[in-house]
């Protein structure tokens, strides 16, 4: 290390180097990245950071070290409840810990922070032996679903707007039907799983013994109604049909192209549409509607 | 001469704002005389906690205290973040905004830690430019709390309390001395902590935090997760006579207990101050932190897993 003032930027650089590095403060400290800020060897650390009359230098620095990794799976542990009860304590820990090595945080708010988890998990999953959803698919859905919670939970919301009543819709001549197009809430997430994660995920926050469920397509609505998430479990051709109103189809149109992607008889649909609508006014899913003509 | 607190109102006893609590304080409406919150926790919110924080805020004295400004990293300032800041601030008539005397993260990346910085003539002017341009765009006074550390640089040049002098009279902002963090940092540093809490400016001390720590033996962490323990308190009783009183809060991120037991631990504080405390009220604290105390072999199970301040996070509520 040579005598020269080091800048504020490169003991920062090193700092954060060490603290973060997967092999722990030993191996940031050997690290090319961190010696490129300060050359600086284990043996030479107290150039750099001062002993203690009870801890020598590097361990000093690895009481920020243990806490970066461990408050961060604290953090995400909090997120993925479900995920953490699925897969246990350890193998959630090493989970995060592969996660951070490819999206370290760098937004100022930890709501941030596991926005790319689903991601990661799904992009780093085991090879798949067959077509069938296997245990990972299970783990990508669960963990989608916690983070659709969280974002639901403190995103957008209507709560202080009035929602469109059942009765309005009652009052469309049903000749204007088809021309109805829906201004869903901005709460409303339309999610399809292999698994019945939201059943798993109930247990969890129960505190009631989860079982991993059996595979099986799953369609969710994900709201929020009163600063409470809420799940709604709909068969395919609701969701279907939710799915083409919210992409801002008109209701004929929005029938048409469900029937069509469902193989379902359009009388059997149009049959069901007063119950699926008083259901999902009362959730709220709509902020208004217009006549499209 | 400077008048007291930089001219801020001595709010009473306060709490930090969990949302462990929320249910609690919007139905019993406890008598709180102000509640601090963590800024980030709120400041993108558009859910539940910013809802119960308007709440609130229309009852009690708002403080704002965050984790993620950054003064001493050598990263940009976040001015997304600092509007968001001053946004929020006007929403709940902060009475002042607070973050600590620390750096988070550099070259675009955040560690979601309060990191120390070396104590030099040029991180003191470099601190000082940054809080300058901070109140411009808050267009308020700064209060930067002492952190606490668990190493020092080698470069330093001076004491944390004489970097925190200069840096205040410097910038003219305010401070927000955490007693317990001056304990756990001296005890860490092998400093004085009374030489500490004799010589910051306290002309300039807004406000005061409270909490508990972990003792590891050979360190203590700060960990937010209990009571406060006697040595700080009397450096509360000394930080307050040389003060003339400042607004007092308490911290508990971690085993959060019940509310009122939480609320019992500020109130502590009127006993350390030569407040007369009503002895029913006494008698309530007193049965309120005993129910809750921990012993010795709690700290040293927690000892392996501590985690210092700041883990924050709100859980989604799902029905």
């Amino acid at each position: 290390m040579s005598g020269t003032e080091i800048r504020l930027d490169q003991i920062q650089r090193w700092m954060h180097t060490v603290i973060t590095h997967p092999g722990g403060v030993h191996g940031g400290i050997a690290s090319s990245a961190a010696r490129q800020q300060i050359d600086v060897s284990a043996e030479e650390i107290e150039n750099v950071i001062d002993r203690s009359a009870a801890l020598n230098s590097i361990e000093r620095l690895g009481i920020y070290g243990n806490a970066y990794y461990a408050r961060l799976i604290e953090c995400l542990a909090v997120e993925f409840p479900a995920l953490r009860a699925a897969v246990g304590e350890d193998a959630f820990s090493g989970f995060v810990f592969g996660f951070l090595q490819h999206h370290p945080p760098a937004s100022y708010t930890l709501s941030d922070l596991g926005r790319w988890f689903p991601i990661y998990l799904a992009s780093s999953r085991p090879a798949r032996q067959d077509d069938a959803p296997d245990w990972a698919d299970f783990l990508v859905d669960l963990a989608t679903l916690e983070r659709t919670d969280s974002e639901v939970f403190d995103g957008p919301g209507e709560e202080h707007l009035p929602l469109l009543q059942a009765e309005e819709l009652s009052a469309v001549p049903p000749e204007n039907w088809s021309d109805i197009q829906f201004q869903t809430a901005a709460s409303l997430r339309l999610l399809e799983f292999r698994f019945p994660v939201q059943d798993f995920a109930a247990c969890v926050r129960r505190g009631a013994e989860s079982t991993i469920p059996a595979a099986a397509r799953t369609f969710l609505a994900v709201s929020r109604r009163d600063y409470i998430v809420r799940h709604r479990t709909l068969s395919r051709l609701p969701f279907q049909l939710l799915c083409f109103l919210q992409q801002g189809r008109t209701l004929g149109a929005a029938i048409e192209e469900a029937v069509v992607d469902t193989g379902a008889e359009e009388q059997r649909l149009v049959g069901q549409l007063g119950e699926w609508f008083r259901a999902w006014t009362r959730d709220g899913y709509f902020v208004s509607f217009r006549l499209n003509c | 001469m400077r008048e007291p607190r930089l001219g801020h109102r001595h709010l009473g006893f306060g709490v930090g704002l969990r949302s462990a609590h929320y249910a609690h304080i919007l139905r019993e409406k406890p008598r709180v005389d102000w509640f601090e919150i963590i800024s980030e926790n709120y400041i993108d919110s558009q859910g539940r906690p910013r809802a119960v924080l308007d709440q609130i805020a229309e009852q009690y004295p708002i403080v704002m205290h965050g984790v993620s400004l950054s003064i001493g990293s050598t990263d940009p300032l976040n001015r997304e973040y600092l509007q968001k800041l001053k946004k929020l601030a006007a929403a709940v008539r902060a009475e002042w905004v607070s973050d600590h005397l620390c750096w988070t993260g550099v070259a675009g990346r955040n560690t979601h830690d309060l990191l120390p910085v070396p104590l030099t003539e040029s991180v003191l002017k470099h601190v000082v430019d940054r809080i300058r341009i901070v109140q411009d765009v808050l267009e308020r006074p700064l209060v930067l709390e002492n952190p606490s550390s668990y190493v020092t640089f080698a470069c330093s040049e001076m004491s944390e309390w004489e970097f925190l002098s200069r840096m205040a009279e410097d910038a003219d902002c305010g401070l927000l001395l955490d007693v317990n963090n001056v304990y756990v940092s001296c005890f860490n540093h092998d400093c004085d902590p009374v030489e500490y809490i004799e010589n910051v400016p306290h002309q300039r001390i807004v406000q005061c935090h409270l909490a508990g720590h972990t003792n590891c033996g050979s360190h203590l962490i700060d960990t937010h997760d209990g009571h406060v323990i006697n040595p700080v308190w009397a450096l509360y009783r000394r930080t307050h006579d040389l003060t003339g009183g400042m607004s007092t809060l308490i911290e508990w991120d971690a085993h959060i207990p019940a509310f009122p037991v939480v609320h019992a631990e500020v109130l502590k504080a009127r006993q350390y101050i030569g407040d007369v405390v009503p002895s029913a009220e006494r008698a309530a604290i007193a049965d309120l932190t005993n129910e809750e105390s921990v012993s010795s072999d709690d700290i040293r199970r927690q000892t392996a897993s501590a985690i210092f301040h700041p883990p924050v996070l709100v859980a989604a509520e799902v029905e």
